[in-house]
């Protein structure tokens, strides 16, 4: 640790900042493959949800600051799918949501380290949240029926929610681990 | 005696003569396996025959049968040759590009190709995959191109049923499947058809094979409409073949069309 610590030196700052871009890249980067095992009907695990989940889930998290991040990773994935209607509001409340149910229900971070079950149910419900806001602004725009709509919806929702909170804690505890340790190397 | 009995068979004279000409019409008609006694049958139903008008709309309707039949093997034909000409006409031109990515998320139904503008793609190039029609470029990077899927919601294509010539618009409908609304109220169509792009779409090369229908609801309005199946593999494609396309052109020629037989019609 002391050694690594010596050879980052000024930069052991950034090494948070650093986690947290590489990991979010790799979300991005993983979004448009379907690996075998990774997919359910076509649809793979929703990893920027996973993500958002795993970031706002950690102590000392603001509803602002999980809005804003929700505000970044949707215009990301804006980005690589169409912008219209933008992924940034559903992000945005699964953020908020996520912060606000914590902190309402005052759930232990210990437990949540410990034991993958609280992740992969908090990222279950939230992305049936996520879709079905986005379900919510395909309706508004108004380009699609509201039978297609649905029916998209049922299949979207549950297989997202299901292959989402399966791999929730592959994201969830390196990401975790990895943030601990470069918390205490700053600290350092 | 003698006498006496010819005078009893000279009384039978005309019995006899009867009866061996009834023998001999018997083994005339036996002879001729009956046709004299289906002539007279013939002759005799004749009035509760079906009339003479029947028979002509039998006749007219059977002529029909065949036109229809020839009508589509013409289509058929002019079909295959289109598709021929099409392949060897476009072949050299086509871009071959692997599949390298899904749609990033969900609700869109896209694909990301592994080739781009460094390769002379642009937008609304039109995508093949082994089979039919797949898609349209929306967006290009140097080395990458985004597709939209036409099995997408939002995109919209005119399409017409091969055999009848029925147009219509098809939506899609996610996975391997579209919906197709048809223009007329009764259109000529049945599952197993063959349906491909008509000149009314902007966006696509009319003649392009795009699948096959597998039900028909005639009962819906506005519209009737019809499950159109992709004969491109969506959901297992591993490539693609790009084609130059753009809508500028196809909207000038459709331009130059309408002048020209607006030109026509004046004369």
């Amino acid at each position: 640790m002391k050694a690594l610590s010596r050879m980052f030196g000024r930069s052991r700052k950034f090494l948070n900042f650093g986690v947290t871009f590489v990991s979010v890249l790799l979300c991005l980067l993983i979004l448009p493959t379907r690996m075998p095992g990774m997919e359910l009907l076509g649809i793979s695990p929703n990893w920027l949800l996973i993500w958002l989940v795993a970031w706002s889930i950690k102590r000392k998290r603001t509803v602002w600051g999980a809005a804003s991040m929700g505000v970044v990773l949707g215009f990301l994935q804006d980005a690589m799918t169409a912008p219209n209607p933008s992924h940034a509001v559903s992000l945005v409340i699964v953020g908020v949501l996520t912060v606000v149910l914590l902190k309402s229900w005052s759930i232990p971070a210990d437990i949540v380290e410990r034991d993958p079950i609280p992740i992969a149910l908090i990222v279950f419900g939230m992305a049936v949240v996520a879709e079905t806001v986005m379900g919510l602004q395909f309706l508004a725009m108004g380009d699609r029926a509201l039978v297609e709509i649905w029916s998209d919806h049922q299949r979207v929702a549950l297989c997202s929610a299901i292959l989402s909170s399966l791999w929730a804690p592959v994201i969830y505890f390196p990401l975790n681990h990895l943030w601990e340790m470069t918390r205490s190397l700053e600290k350092s | 005696m003698l006498k006496n009995t010819i005078r009893r068979w000279w009384d039978l004279r005309l019995p006899i003569a009867l009866l061996g000409l009834a023998v001999t019409a018997a083994w005339g008609v036996r002879q001729t396996q009956g046709a004299p006694l289906f002539e007279v049958y013939n002759w005799v139903s004749r009035p509760f025959q079906a009339n003479g008008s029947g028979q002509e709309q039998l006749i007219s309707a059977r002529t029909q049968e065949l036109q229809a039949r020839l009508l589509e093997s013409e289509a058929q034909n002019e079909k295959l040759k289109e598709l021929l000409g099409y392949v060897s006409a476009k072949k050299p031109q086509g871009i071959v590009a692997p599949i390298v990515g899904r749609s990033a998320d969900h609700w869109w139904q896209q694909i990301t190709l592994g080739r781009g503008s460094n390769d002379g793609i642009k937008t609304d190039f039109t995508v093949m995959g082994p089979g039919g029609l797949v898609g349209r470029v929306v967006s290009v990077t140097p080395n990458t191109s985004l597709v939209l899927l036409i099995s997408d919601p939002t995109s919209q294509l005119g399409v017409g049923i091969t055999r009848s010539r029925n147009m219509g618009f098809m939506r899609g409908k996610g996975g391997n499947q579209a919906v197709m609304e048809f223009f007329d109220n009764v259109p000529n169509v049945k599952p197993g058809d063959v349906v491909s792009t008509s000149s009314f779409s902007q966006l696509f090369p009319a003649g392009l094979p795009v699948g096959k229908i597998v039900s028909v609801d005639m009962n819906k309005t506005p519209a009737p409409e019809a499950i159109v199946e992709f004969s491109a593999p969506m959901n297992s494609l591993e490539w693609a073949v790009i084609y130059p396309h753009s809508k500028e052109v196809e909207q000038k020629a459709s331009a130059g069309e309408s002048s020209a037989s607006a030109g026509g019609e004046k004369q």
